[in-house]
């Protein structure tokens, strides 16, 4: 009597545990699909020109979205390595997903950003040369992504995804395109970075380099450096700011406008032995952004054309002729022939369909004619009330 | 009602009431709970036969007494709707096309019912009405008949030029559905094997037993013509031994098979094929071991496919 108690206890504790477990896993469930929807709309708010106030709550979500997720890897993590089953966590279950995107964008991405805005500074994010980091910044954002993966599993509902081999095929194949995508990614950019491939980033450091040489070589000379002063502001329209030994000497745009209108990242800093410049790199950035959006939608349109162009293709031409030949060869009563499309006719699993169909399908026909019976629908539970309990050996 | 009888009807009457079953026909309902009777007679038999229900009597006697009250009960559903099938759904207004001299409809109609009632008391001809029952009520015939006269190809061609059949096609539907009630009446020339439910529901005959069964049912049924007789029972002659058959038994003979193995499907799997399109593609393939005629089953199979039955 006891051992039912503590059985039925043990049970509820587990039914309790499991409906906690259920409901956490939803909540990740909805933080994926709120990240993803903040990953874009991050992008898009700097195409956009949205509000500086806008874009930096934007920062500052994707900060507490990646601290939730790192939170979230560290337990699924510690659970794991107390299971012992690390391995298995991070290959079979896709812990690598969850670590890529978590940890590297907490340290690299949103956390710099979410500190130089809790901070109230700005200027380590715009530190001179910084264009390469920013790119290899917004590249690893890109990891984000991944977590697309995550969620394959919510599309299960829709049809012909019913079958668990034909899910599984689709999450690998989905994950090994997006893995893929999201690696060259990271792959172009930090070679293009090393190797000082030329592109828009390297143009836009030549160019406030060679500005700031200029400048440089006008500041014996205080006529000179008034004169190039004025041409600059008039050939250079990216040059924000021009101080010189603590003392602005030039500013384009009023405090006021610099602080609605930039984000951190949106300026970079030069300094040369008193020489500080400021200069506008919006533009850089709303290519970069660009770029992530096209990356965003490529990642969204495989997945989705994977979800629902692949997966029933493959459960056409995989699962369903299997699922038919399955019952058939089990129930006694499920006499339906496979489905056999002209144009797949030749693939192995229709050959094996077409003998399930011309040679099993008759011949158990015919057994069960010889036998002369059908499936029962009743059993012996109908009159269970009725007939003496089994004794127990 | 006798207590012991009373007790079986009770005992059926709790089977008879399983959801399980609520689909189905009557007579797919008595099969049902025969087979169950059969496979558990083992485990029922200890309680079936203590003093609670029916003490001192035999596995055979049980099983006797249970069948009874089974068929009772299956009666209360299904003699009404054999009834208003014979009486109204089916027109006999045929019969004088297809024979020289006239036959009141209404003596016809009599007669058919009589017979059915007869062969509900023999339990195989009973279980064969299973099949032919089923396709009347799904009217198979009247479905298949329509694509084929809109095809005018084997089936048209043998009944209207083999055959020659000069009816509405309204009316061939009710001629293949009065010789599908007839093709059981095959049972009441064999011999019965005693226990309940047993015994194949449809077996072929050789042409010579259907030739003497004809001349002794067209004694009997004077008012049903003896081409519709020779159908129903021609029916259950394998066209491999007989090349003559009517085209109406060959039908019979197909769609009551079809009847037989009719399953009401909820939701067709994905990858499958429909249900009649698979039944007429398998039984092509078994088509000697019935006795079937291959061209109509190919015709039947092509309807089936192209009208995604």
């Amino acid at each position: 009597m006891s051992d039912n108690k503590s059985t039925v206890q043990s049970a509820k504790r587990r039914g309790n545990g499991g409906s906690v477990v259920a409901f956490l896993e939803s909540v990740v469930i909805g933080a994926i699909l709120l990240v993803l929807v903040q990953t874009f709309l991050e992008d898009y708010a700097v195409l956009s020109g949205w509000n500086v106030d806008i874009r930096n709550k934007l920062l500052l979500a994707g900060f507490f979205f990646d601290l939730f997720f790192t939170i979230e890897f560290l337990i699924r993590f510690y659970y794991a390595l107390m299971g012992r089953r690390v391995g298995r966590y991070l290959t079979l279950e896709r812990g690598w997903i969850d670590f890529l995107a978590s940890i590297p964008l907490l340290m690299f991405n949103s956390g710099p950003f979410a500190l130089t805005l809790l901070t109230g500074g700005g200027i380590a994010l715009g530190l001179g040369g910084i264009l390469n980091l920013l790119k290899v910044i917004k590249a690893i954002r890109i990891a984000r992504i991944l977590r697309f993966l995550r969620i394959i599993k919510i599309f299960r509902k829709i049809k012909n995804v019913s079958s668990p081999m034909a899910q599984r095929h689709v999450a690998s194949i989905t994950a090994i395109s997006v893995t893929v995508t999201v690696v060259c990614l990271l792959f172009f950019t930090f070679f293009s970075t090393t190797l000082r491939i030329n592109g828009l980033d390297t143009a836009f450091s030549d160019q406030q380099a060679a500005t700031a040489d200029y400048l440089e070589e006008k500041t014996n000379d205080p006529g000179d450096f008034i004169l190039a002063l004025e041409t600059l502001r008039q050939t250079r329209t990216n040059l924000l700011i021009v101080k010189y030994r603590g003392q602005t000497l030039f500013s384009r745009f009023s405090n006021d406008y610099y602080s609605q209108s930039f984000a951190p990242g949106d300026y970079s800093y030069l300094s040369r032995d008193g020489l500080e410049l400021f200069f506008d790199q919006r533009s850089y950035v709303s290519q970069l952004s660009r770029e992530s959006i096209l990356f965003f939608v490529i990642v969204v349109l495989v997945v989705l054309a994977y979800l629902l162009i692949y997966s029933p293709h493959f459960a056409l031409t995989v699962t369903d002729p299997i699922h038919v030949m399955r019952r058939g060869l089990e129930e006694t009563d499920y006499n339906l022939e496979v489905k056999v499309p002209e144009r797949y006719q030749r693939d192995d699993i229709f050959e094996l369909a077409k003998l399930y169909n011309e040679k099993y399908l008759p011949l158990k026909d015919r057994a069960q004619n010889e036998e002369g019976e059908s499936l029962i629908q009743l059993d012996l539970a109908e009159v269970s009330h009725i007939l003496p309990e089994e004794k127990e050996s | 009602m006798d207590p012991t009888l009373a007790r079986a009807a009770a005992f059926i009457n709790h089977l008879l009431s399983n959801p399980a079953l609520n689909t189905l026909n009557p007579l797919k309902k008595e099969e049902q709970i025969l087979q169950f009777l059969r496979t558990n007679a083992q485990s029922l038999v200890p309680t079936l036969a203590s003093p609670q229900f029916f003490p001192g009597k035999s596995w055979n006697q049980i099983l006797q007494l249970l069948y009874t009250a089974l068929t009772r009960e299956t009666d209360k559903v299904l003699k009404p709707q054999l009834e208003e099938l014979i009486r109204k759904q089916i027109s006999f207004s045929f019969v004088s096309e297809i024979q020289p001299h006239r036959i009141p409809e209404d003596q016809c109609r009599q007669q058919m019912w009589e017979l059915t009632q007869r062969l509900l008391q023999k339990p195989e001809a009973r279980k064969s009405l299973l099949g032919p029952v089923t396709a009347i009520m799904n009217d198979f015939a009247g479905r298949y008949l329509e694509k084929s006269f809109e095809d005018r190809q084997y089936v048209h061609f043998e009944l209207t030029k083999v055959q020659r059949l000069r009816l509405e096609i309204e009316d061939i539907k009710h001629m293949i559905h009065a010789t599908l009630l007839l093709r059981p009446s095959i049972q009441l020339f064999s011999e019965g094997r005693g226990t309940p439910g047993e015994g194949v529901e449809s077996v072929l005959v050789q042409p010579q037993f259907a030739a003497t069964a004809l001349d002794s049912m067209k004694a009997q049924l004077q008012n049903v013509p003896p081409e519709l007789l020779r159908g129903g029972l021609y029916s259950n002659v394998s066209f491999e031994e007989d090349k003559q058959i009517d085209a109406t038994a060959r039908l019979a003979a197909i769609f009551s098979s079809r009847g037989k193995n009719y399953k009401p499907i909820a939701r067709l799997d994905r990858g499958a094929s429909t249900p009649d399109r698979s039944w007429f593609s398998i039984t092509r393939r078994n088509y000697k071991y019935y006795g079937f005629d291959i061209k109509m089953l190919d015709e039947c199979y092509k309807i089936a496919s192209e009208s995604g039955w």
